[in-house]
């Protein structure tokens, strides 16, 4: 735990364990087990809103990309030197049997879009909805931003 | 920074605050500080989590598994007291 004291104003940094990361994998992992259980349609935004959720969290602490290594070294993926946390998350939560690379990087070009183009109010169903649905957010994201490839 | 947290997390924030003053005897103990230190643990038990709030900023809530233990223990009572 860091705390100093700069004019006055404290600072309270919350580390992010090991365990931290393990516990946050595996709600994703849990929300994936509800998915696959679900008939309903939409439930895949349900998965989908979770890792976004998280993602966003880390990307505002300056620390998605490093965090996205962390787990695919926790699972014992190969590394790679600067992974894309949304695939990255998705490739540690999500059975890979069911999601191939095709659809893994589909959603990271999904989410990608969201992160650039959504208020941060807009639950995520209704954003990819008004915007066309997964596979529209996912061609919007290539037209739009794919050749600057920002960084979460 | 201030921390901001859900209703389930600032009452348990709350409870933990209290405890940590009791036994301190009189020396002050951020109040800030014990909600970072609660917070750490649940978060690695998978209680707590992390995300971005309305107006751009990291807050805690609890987590679903979090929320679920709450409901049972609920219920729970709630039967226990009809069977009483």
């Amino acid at each position: 735990m860091r705390i100093s004291n700069i004019l006055g104003r404290e600072l309270i940094t919350i580390p992010f364990s090991t365990e931290a990361l393990q516990a946050n994998l595996r709600r994703l992992q849990n929300e994936w087990d509800t998915v696959q259980a679900s008939r309903d349609r939409n439930s895949i935004y349900q998965y989908l809103a979770a890792v976004f959720e998280t993602v966003m969290a880390w990307a505002k602490e300056g620390r998605a990309v490093n965090r996205a290594h962390r787990a695919l070294h926790l699972r014992g993926f190969p590394l790679l030197r600067e992974p894309e946390p949304f695939a990255a998350v998705i490739l540690c939560t999500a059975d890979r049997d069911k999601v191939d690379s095709r659809t893994r990087s589909k959603w990271s070009r999904v989410l990608r879009y969201a992160a650039a183009y959504k208020d941060l109010d807009e639950p995520l169903l209704d954003f990819i909805k008004r915007k066309g649905g997964i596979n529209e957010c996912a061609s919007r994201y290539a037209r739009r931003l794919g050749r600057s490839q920002s960084k979460t | 920074m201030k921390i901001t947290l859900d209703k389930i997390l600032t009452e348990y924030a709350d409870q933990v605050y209290e405890a940590a003053r009791l036994r301190r005897n009189g020396v002050q103990t951020a109040s800030e500080l014990v909600s970072a230190t609660m917070l750490a643990e649940l978060e690695a038990i998978g209680d707590a989590m992390r995300y971005l709030n309305s107006d751009g900023k990291i807050a805690w809530k609890a987590t679903p598994q979090l929320r679920d233990y709450l409901m049972d223990l609920e219920l729970d009572s709630e039967a226990d007291l009809e069977d009483f």
